[in-house]
């Protein structure tokens, strides 16, 4: 568990927004000194302030997403949905509502479902993360996605990744027991096209199949 | 050698692997280089105009490139050309983007901000700041309905004698009202947009017909249409609300040729209220009549639905009473009244689902006030040929569905008197109401290659928003060429390819699947003659033979003299049992049995899917779905899925998807109809139908949520039962 | 979302100390303070993220059970001694949210939740408790969802939490963390009225952190129910809920416990129809007139009034349930 681990040092555990500001007092100072008035000008005009203050804003991020560790440097603002979707490239996480509403950005954090798009990337720091596309080993799909594509547990696909890493927790959670406590343990994914019954006949082969998820 | 599942279950989705995996991509995720984002500002009022627009603190916040709006957007050709012919009021239409700074609806947008990141466009768009001046506005439909006008042409229909049904032994009337509902696909609406060059567009887009798409888009900016690129791969649901080019669209187009970079542009769960069209609130009233042993004497149905200002929104809710039941005194009449509000649009079995809801409503209610089972009174009158044009139907097995339905809910285990049945303390209903929708067959054009190492490549440049139109077409092409489906590459979602229309009106299978079935069975003459006439063709052999790396022929099809001769609809029966709380009003939906007439099912497993995924929906239309309005402010005070229900998991009990799987020999080669509309039409009304007969209070104004229902059986609760 | 600082603080009291600042605010699960960040409802320029403070632990005390209040909706739903001792709570819990959002959320977030009042939420309409003295958009608006007890002529929002409405029953104590040491309120306590200041939900100080709640032992966990009445089956905010409780002796109630959820700004404790129970067989009869007497003092407004009398047949339902006669 992460509260087990002390943090390295509570003092630079951030680059706090005073420090920041502290800094770009400073560079603006250095960067006059250093450079003729027209080139001063011209910063101030190109933002140049701003910019920097990007890069101050930003914290550095370590995260482990499907087995890959990653070191990045990201804004406090930034949703562990659009993190991956946006700078990692991994599509599969859905955007359905980005309120917590729909449950299509399902995702793993340290092998439990969240709602991907509530939680800010720089609060999964030292955790793993989970996604629809680091659930098959290689070309083997998971049990639950071959039952999806057995059922036909989706229609347009879009919730599907969502759906999917929310029904392996179902199952690994111990709420796939009978089709109506699945349904229950299923009702944080929304499903417009209406897959919901197939969805619910792929948990419980994948259930009662007793295989390993 | 054919797959053996595809006559019996049925194809497995041909593209499900890249939907299980993540792998398939829709139209947000990709990334050309340099890409950017736009976020759009919407009107915070909800008639009036723009004074003016403070964007200064958005253009200074970090990573913004630009802030556009009508102050300074460049002027989109499109839009001049249509409004300055001779001098005459703007055609109605879609309105028109940053053009000037009328404000036709709250949330409309009126700027769109560009930044390096998402982020930064999202905080950069917070900053913009408009002064309206703000006018008097209508958002409420009840209020305006003195002010609707005739629908089109056709606004008003008689067959036989106006209000025959007043003269009738057994008669009522009676009005139901829809609220509007939203499509709300789980996919945001979303574009990348990239200019190539001055004159050359990609875009990756959320629609439902990329050369509907393509065509939009070159009227709007008046470049030639082969110079834009539209490409759909993958979509994430629609039920119609991507069958146009939205103003959000033309945003992203717009804003790409600004800051000369290509640009993302999602709309937020919000936007998807306001943006992108929805079902219209319509109130109806039906007068019917009938004799004593339940002839239709008379129908008379009207209806006012809302539309906006800018656009007569027109889906014929009434047609459903002219020609579902065999009545030879049908008059109706369909307005609209324009509000304030964003413009609806077609969503899954438009007009007929709001008119089946009233109509299937109305034929319950008369069978209580006949006696007489609600199946019988249907089957009584039973249409042989379409009352409204007299044409013989093309096929109609209608009446083997109510059996089928009947026998499968356990129909016999329904009480004729409501309130009657209860079980462990809930209440216990039946229901059951029909729908029907017109069977169409558009043109559309295959490519079909055979390919030295036996893979038969399929084009055509139809879209796929989730029904499994490529499955679908591969399961024609495996029958036709006798080949694996595993040997079959489907390609769509890509304007380059040969014509499709957009995938609406339930007229896909029917019209591309022609085309695949026409140019397959072209092509395997082709090789034929080649052969010297071989019953069964061995591809790659005969291109070896003749030294070939290929062989292809590209076909168009469309529908011949028989659609001109033969009514043709598709029909569906809802059979459904319901459970409800006699003092919470809590209803669940117990058991849901759904037969469709479509003709032959060429793709049974997702067939089957689209029927569930269809009364699922209907059962959120009768249950939970309501768009509400704050007409104080002229705004929606539930565009988020927490306020606007739409049905969980928990809800929906077992489906079953039951088909009658006849040819219809006149459609298409196929024998196949539509069933993406009928799978929903009628819904509404067996389940209204259902809480009736448990409760014997009958809810005429959808949703039915618990407030409706609470108390209505303090009876039955005192009884303790 | 504007740009904001983020700290994790790894003690108490450095978190005591950053939330103290101006601007600040607690991030625990986020389930709701990032929605409201997203709408603009909220903009914190600090974001003092708790989770790695040691407050997850459940654990038995001598009078009761000690829940810290980073425990997780999902962990307490499904904790053995919570299930045995008080299941009440546990049947609150799973009734909220979903599965995933039950992952993030904390219990002391869960308390900390703010109405989902429409009108609250979008920053374009009258709100007193978003923006004081702009007016109660719900009051002549859309006020389905509102409250039918304690509201005033500011606010007549509801507080939306299931698990709150089940602490309340259980007569559950709030331990509070200062500067200046540790403070402990009764859960009922917890919540307040709108009257005047509809913007304040609760009786915590800004510079305070919650660090647990602790429940009293009783004779409850043999007859408890948690029954709420929504527009539809899961994953969606209660219309009504109602969190009943019976010591039942040979068919006669010795103590009684209800609560309801969805007609209050705080979790609406029914006091006087709990005393009226004791000593009265349980019968359906008695539940009805308790739940007639729990009404008191409601009132309706114009889309809402339905709760007038879905929430006395609601309690009634409840107490069928915890009594076994359902």
């Amino acid at each position: 568990m992460s509260d087990k681990k002390p943090c390295k040092s509570p003092d630079n555990e951030v680059l706090s927004g005073e420090s920041r500001r502290e800094f770009l007092k400073k560079s603006t100072l250095l960067t006059a000194i250093a450079l003729t008035p027209g080139v001063a000008v011209k910063a101030a005009e190109g933002q140049w302030d701003e910019k920097l203050a990007g890069v101050f804003e930003k914290m550095l991020l370590h995260v482990e997403v499907n087995g890959v560790k990653h070191s990045l440097m990201v804004e406090p603002r930034v949703t562990l949905l659009d993190l991956l979707r946006e700078q990692l490239d991994l599509t599969g996480t859905k955007k359905g509502c980005d309120h917590g509403q729909c449950g299509a950005c399902t995702v793993h954090v340290d092998g439990h479902r969240v709602n991907s798009c509530l939680t800010l990337g720089v609060m999964v720091n030292d955790k793993k993360i989970t996604t629809i596309e680091g659930l098959a080993k290689g070309d083997q799909l998971h049990p639950m996605q071959e039952a999806f594509l057995k059922h036909d547990g989706f229609q347009c696909g879009y919730c599907t990744p969502g759906q999917i890493m929310s029904a392996v927790a179902c199952i690994r959670e111990g709420h796939a027991n009978s089709e109506g406590e699945i349904r229950e343990y299923m009702s944080g994914n929304i499903c417009r096209c209406g897959a919901y019954p197939n969805i619910v006949n792929a948990i419980q082969e994948v259930k009662d199949g007793g295989q390993t998820v | 050698m054919k797959d053996s599942a595809i006559n019996k279950e049925g194809l497995s989705r041909i593209d499900g692997r890249l939907k299980v995996t993540g792998a398939a991509r829709y139209s947000a995720e990709y990334t050309p280089a340099g890409m950017v984002y736009g976020v759009l500002v919407g009107s915070t009022i909800t008639k009036g105009s723009i004074r003016s627009i403070d964007t200064k603190a958005a253009e200074k916040a970090p990573g913004v490139l630009a802030v556009i709006s009508h102050f300074n957007c460049p002027k989109i050709p499109g839009y001049q050309i249509a409004s300055t012919e001779a001098g005459k009021p703007e055609p109605k239409g879609t309105y028109k983007l940053f053009y000037n700074n009328k404000i036709l609806f709250n949330g409309q947008p009126i700027a769109v901000v560009v930044a390096d990141t998402f982020e930064r466009a999202l905080f950069a768009a917070t900053l913009v700041k408009a002064q309206y001046t703000s006018q008097a506005y209508q958002t409420s439909l009840k209020n305006n309905t003195a002010s609707a006008f005739a629908a089109g042409e056709n606004g008003e229909s008689k067959r036989g004698t106006v209000a025959a049904w007043k003269t009738a032994p057994v008669k009522l009337e009676q009005e139901y009202v829809i609220p509007s509902e939203v499509h709300n696909p789980m996919e945001l609406h979303s574009i990348i947009a990239h200019w190539d060059a001055e004159d050359k567009l990609t875009v990756w887009d959320k629609t439902q017909g990329v050369k509907d798409t393509q065509d939009g888009i070159a009227n709007i900016f008046k470049i030639p249409k082969e110079n834009i690129q539209v490409n759909s791969k993958f979509v994430g649901g629609a039920f119609g609300s991507a069958l146009q080019v939205w103003p959000h669209e033309v945003a992203a187009i717009i804003a790409a040729r600004v800051v000369k970079r290509p640009v993302k542009l999602m709309l937020g769960r919000a936007d998807m209220f306001t943006s992108v069209g929805y079902r219209p609130h319509t109130w109806q009233k039906i007068g019917i009549g009938a004799t004593e042993d339940g002839k239709l004497v008379g129908i008379s149905h009207e209806a006012i639905g809302q539309t906006s200002t800018y656009e007569d929104f027109n889906e014929e809710p009434v047609s459903v009473s002219r020609s579902t039941y065999a009545c030879p005194n049908v008059n109706t009449n369909y307005k609209l009244t324009a509000l304030d509000i964003g413009s609806p649009t077609w969503m899954r079995g438009p007009g007929e689902a709001t008119g089946a809801f009233a109509l299937e409503s109305a034929l319950d209610e008369l069978s209580y006030a006949l006696n007489i089972d609600p199946i019988e009174l249907r089957l009584k009158n039973y249409a042989e040929t379409d009352p409204e044009s007299g044409k013989p139907f093309s096929s109609k097995y209608l009446n083997e569905a109510y059996k089928m339905g009947a026998d499968h809910i356990g129909w016999t285990d329904r009480s004729p008197k409501p309130a009657s049945v209860t079980k462990d303390g809930w209440l216990i209903g039946y229901g059951m109401g029909g729908g029907m929708f017109g069977a169409y067959r558009d043109q559309a054009t295959c490519r079909a290659v055979m390919i030295a190492d036996g893979t038969l490549l399929l084009q055509t440049a139809v879209s796929d928003i989730g029904p499994g139109t490529g499955t679908a077409m591969v399961s024609i092409a495996a029958e036709i060429m006798d080949i694996p489906a595993g040997k079959i590459r489907f390609e769509m979602g890509d304007s380059s390819l040969p014509y499709a229309p957009s995938q609406g009106g339930s007229s896909i299978t029917a019209t591309v699947g022609s085309a695949v079935n026409d140019a397959c069975k072209e092509l395997k003459e082709k090789f034929s003659q080649l052969a010297g006439n071989t019953e069964t063709p061995d591809y790659t052999k005969i291109l070896k033979d003749h030294n070939l790396s290929k062989l292809e022929v590209t076909t168009a099809s469309k529908g011949g003299d028989n659609m001109n001769k033969y009514a043709m609809y598709s029909w569906s029966v809802h059979f459904v049992k319901v459970c409800v709380h006699p003092t919470t009003g809590v209803v669940k939906v117990d058991k849901v049995v759904c037969v469709a007439d479509s003709g032959h099912i060429v793709s049974p497993k997702t067939a089957r899917s689209q029927i569930v995924g269809g009364a699922i929906g209907g059962i959120g239309m009768a249950l939970m779905e309501e768009v509400i309005i704050d007409h104080r402010y002229g705004k929606l005070v539930n565009n988020n899925f927490a306020d606007y229900h739409i049905p969980v998991n928990a809800d929906i009990p077992q489906i079953e998807a039951l088909f009658i799987n006849k040819p219809d020999p006149y459609i298409n080669p196929m024998g196949a109809k539509g069933m993406g509309e009928i799978a929903l039409i009628g819904m509404a009304g067996a389940v209204a139908n259902a809480v009736y007969n448990a409760t014997g209070k009958r809810i005429r104004q959808l949703p039915i949520t618990p407030d409706k229902l609470i108390g209505i059986n303090q009876s039955a609760m005192v009884n303790g039962s | 979302m504007k740009q904001f600082q983020y700290t994790r603080p790894s003690t108490q009291q450095m978190a005591l100390d950053a939330i103290s600042k101006p601007g600040a605010k607690i991030i625990a699960g986020g389930t709701n303070l990032v929605d409201l960040m997203k709408r603009g409802v909220t903009a914190p320029d600090k974001l003092v993220d708790i989770n790695h403070l040691p407050l997850k632990n459940i654990t038995p005390t001598h009078t009761g059970l000690h829940i810290g209040s980073l425990a997780l909706n999902s962990v307490v739903s499904e904790n053995e001694l919570v299930l045995q001792k008080f299941p009440l709570l546990s049947m609150a819990l799973k009734a909220g949210a979903s599965p995933q959002l039950r992952n993030m959320a904390t219990v002391g977030g869960n308390m900390m939740q703010r109405t989902r009042c429409t009108y609250f939420y979008d920053t374009t309409m009258p709100c007193n408790k978003r923006e004081p003295g702009t007016g109660c958009g719900a009051m002549e608006g859309f006020n389905r969802m509102h409250a039918i007890f304690g509201t005033s002529n500011q606010c007549i929002a509801v507080n939306p939490s299931d698990m709150c409405v089940g602490l309340a029953a259980l007569d559950a104590v709030v331990i509070i963390a200062g500067r200046k040491g540790e403070r402990r309120i009764p859960f009922t306590e917890f919540h307040r009225l709108p009257e005047d200041h509809p913007e304040i939900d609760n009786h915590l100080a800004k510079d305070e952190l919650i660090i647990g709640v602790e429940i009293p032992d009783n004779n409850f966990a043999k007859n408890s129910y948690y029954l709420k009445v929504r527009d539809r089956q899961s994953y969606a905010f209660a219309l009504v809920s109602v969190a009943a409780a019976l010591d039942i002796d040979n068919g006669v109630i010795k103590k009684a416990r209800l609560a309801m959820g969805g007609v209050a700004h705080k979790p609406w404790r029914l006091f006087d129809a709990e005393k009226w129970l004791i000593g009265k067989p349980i019968s359906e009869e008695n539940f009805k007139q308790a739940a007639q007497m729990a009404m008191a003092g409601a009132k309706g407004y114009e889309y809402n009034s339905f709760k007038l009398n879905l929430a006395p047949a609601t309690i009634n339902e409840a107490l069928k349930h915890a009594a076994g006669l359902v």
